[in-house]
């Protein structure tokens, strides 16, 4: 959320999660990796967001507001295919599980260090597509 | 829909709607219709729908198939039939029912905007009031309702005997036939309350044989929400003067008609409501010089008969079955809606936790901070939670003792200043001065506020210039303690204000367990006061928790001990 410019646009993440907690810890965790962090509350804003910075990978959680929203969806889904913004959902949902492979369906409750080695993969396999 | 439901057996309580052309019944998970009995055939029977209705045919099952206690190759069914594979027992419902298209041309429910012809109600009396003559006994006043008296409780025996094989239909025409057999009424119509459109459907009408020509029986909208929401007998009359006993000019031409409705008030609710009426033509009246037919002596009868009936209807397998599946469907919303809170939290705890790993394997002491304090604030929510259902469940009786209404609040402020200040929120706290110490549970009232106070911060987090104020006050006229919470957030529409009271109804999404409110509220009618809510909508809401100010010490005790009067 601050200065995304700077850093190349694979090494930046969107943390789209209700909750306050998640978001900080996912923001400090991967701000000590080197990577820099984007955050929404909920999922009309996050797509606004993937659009504007076509960030490196999406973190999307299905229970987050409007993200049930069919229209919301697709525009993920086209976000992550035609700017390869990998998205890796948190929580299940039929709608975002269809073309995702199963490593990056999270069901909650779920543990964190999985979750934060998943995303640095994602990172490194896309920083050399 | 047609239906068949399952009112005993394994699968007690669940519906299959009849929606296919074609259905099987048995035991195997092929068919569209698995029952869960060991009894049933794998391949049953089959339901087809034909002109004159869906056809049951049996399908050579070892069992046999049973409708109404007989046993059958092929049967067309009827609304009512009770039918039997093995050991499950489920009642059919069909998709029109006749006799309920008849009643709708019977018995017309005029809304609200048109009153019915001038009725009126003459007097109301309230259900308990009216349960009350099946146990008093006073033969003197009244001989006429003394025998009814001793008759209705043989009605009930013998509903209650009937409801067990009876279905419902039936068991409510026994009721009709008992009505006209003790009260004089040229019509009567019972409705009920379905469950599911909670609306009220006529299921039975009878009348005179005298009256059958007479025009349509109109029931007033208005006077059957009267009685639903009083819970309220009432006796109406159209005549149109106050002095009823005036047999003026109009009530000669026109004649009177008289009405007497009441609600079934059972165990748990309202399950529907009598209507009867009595119509005297003006020859009548100049023979008898009384016009009136119906009088409070009537309406208390059909009041007990009413409730009698309600108890009976409760007690037939159909809608015991049905209030059983609801109650189930209740507790898996439940646990449902307790384990997405519980699952939310301990996301948090990982998360906490996980910063905390981190932060010592990197010997990071403000990693550390961050995730503790991230795990204290869920173990707060989890700690929150847990009060809140112990509250919700328990009936528990406050126990009182003398306390200081502004140290409990004061404490209540202390805690909630954190959570305020994360929120950027101001807290304004003003004791009211020289308030007594008053009788009351100090921890259950500890709690209602905290709930309210947590709920205020919450509901003006985002407006930038939050601020809830928080004051105490005695209202003297009406001995009541007051505890005030005023918030400036994005207020209630009025519609919601009675929602919000309501287990489950969270208005603040994933935060809110919809139990805060209800808890408070549970806690202040524990000391025999409520929760008012004034609201307006983006200026703020003010919760009042309000309840009698018991003085406390040594006064009262001596007060009480003077003899009164």
């Amino acid at each position: 959320m601050i200065s995304p410019s700077p850093n190349p646009p694979h090494r930046q993440v969107l943390i789209v999660d209700g909750s306050a907690d998640t978001r900080e810890v996912l923001s400090t965790a991967l701000r000590m990796r080197g990577v820099s962090t984007l955050e929404a509350a909920e999922a009309r804003q996050g797509v606004e967001m993937a659009r504007q910075y076509h960030p490196g990978v999406i973190v999307l959680d299905v229970e987050a507001a409007a993200a049930d929203d069919d229209q919301i969806c697709r525009e993920y889904q086209s976000q992550s295919r035609e700017h390869h913004s990998r998205l890796v959902v948190l929580g299940r949902a039929v709608q975002y599980e269809q073309d995702l492979p199963r490593d990056r369906i999270m069901s909650k409750p779920y543990h964190f260090a999985p979750l934060i080695r998943t995303i640095e993969r994602l990172l490194s396999s896309s920083a050399e597509t | 829909m047609a239906s068949l439901f399952v009112i005993h057996g394994h699968d007690q309580g669940k519906r299959f709607p009849l929606d296919a052309a074609v259905l099987s019944v048995g035991r195997d998970a092929s068919n569209t219709i698995q029952l869960q009995d060991s009894e049933v055939s794998r391949r049953h029977a089959q339901i087809a729908h034909t002109e004159q209705g869906p056809s049951l045919v049996d399908l050579k099952s070892s069992n046999g198939t049973y409708v109404n206690g007989q046993s059958v190759q092929e049967r067309i069914l009827r609304s009512g039939d009770r039918v039997q594979f093995g050991r499950t027992l489920l009642i059919f419902t069909g998709n029109e029912d006749r006799s309920s298209i008849d009643l709708l041309e019977e018995v017309a429910i005029i809304d609200r905007n048109r009153p019915a012809e001038g009725s009126r109600i003459v007097s109301s009396i309230s259900q308990e009031e009216g349960s009350r003559i099946v146990c008093e006994t006073d033969p003197a006043t009244s001989p006429w309702l003394a025998r009814t008296r001793s008759n209705l409780q043989i009605m009930y025996q013998t509903a209650l005997a009937a409801s067990h094989t009876l279905d419902i239909d039936q068991l409510l025409q026994r009721i009709m036939e008992f009505i006209f057999e003790w009260v004089e009424t040229d019509r009567g119509c019972i409705m009920l309350i379905d469950r599911e459109s909670e609306e009220l459907t006529p299921k039975v009408f009878r009348h005179r044989r005298a009256a059958r020509d007479a025009e349509k029986m109109r029931i007033s909208q208005t006077i059957l929400d009267y009685v639903l929401e009083h819970r309220e007998g009432v006796l109406t009359s159209d005549a149109k003067t106050d002095e009823r006993w005036d047999t003026g000019a109009s009530i000669l031409k026109m004649g009177v008609r008289e009405a007497i409705c009441v609600p079934m008030q059972g165990r748990y609710d309202t399950v529907g409501i009598i209507y009867i009426d009595t119509y005297t033509p003006p020859g009548q009246m100049i023979q008898n010089r009384q016009i009136n037919r119906f009088t409070n002596e009537h309406l208390k009868l059909m009041i007990a008969i009413a409730h009698q009936a309600a108890l009976a209807v409760e007690d037939t397998s159909y809608y015991s079955a049905m209030v059983q599946a609801e109650r189930l469907a209740a507790v898996g919303q439940t646990i449902a809606t307790l384990s997405h809170h519980v699952k939310n939290i301990l996301q948090g705890i990982r998360g906490g936790s996980y910063l905390i790993e981190e932060g010592l394997k990197l010997s990071n002491t403000d990693l550390v901070r961050k995730g503790w304090s991230i795990v204290d604030k869920n173990q707060e929510k989890i700690s929150n939670l847990v009060m809140d259902m112990l509250t919700f469940s328990k009936e528990r009786q406050p126990e009182r003792i003398a306390a200081d209404l502004n140290r409990v609040v004061a404490d209540v402020i202390e805690l909630m200043e954190v959570r305020a200040a994360d929120a950027d929120v101001r807290l304004l706290w003003q004791p009211a001065e020289g308030l007594p110490l008053w009788t009351f549970d100090p921890e259950a009232l500890h709690r209602a506020i905290l709930n309210v106070v947590t709920n205020a911060i919450d509901a003006c987090e985002k407006s930038g210039d939050g601020c809830v104020q928080v004051w105490t006050d005695y209202d003297q006229p009406r001995q009541v303690a007051v505890v005030a919470v005023q918030d400036n957030g994005e207020g209630i529409p009025e519609e919601e204000i009675r929602r919000i009271f309501s287990v489950f109804e969270s208005r603040k999404g994933s935060r809110g367990t919809g139990l805060g409110l209800p808890v408070s509220q549970k806690i202040l009618k524990e000391h025999r006061g409520e929760i008012r809510v004034e609201s307006t909508p983006n200026e703020g809401s003010t919760f009042f928790l309000e309840f009698p100010a018991i003085a406390a010490g040594p006064t009262t005790e001596t007060m009480s001990e003077l003899p009164s009067g």
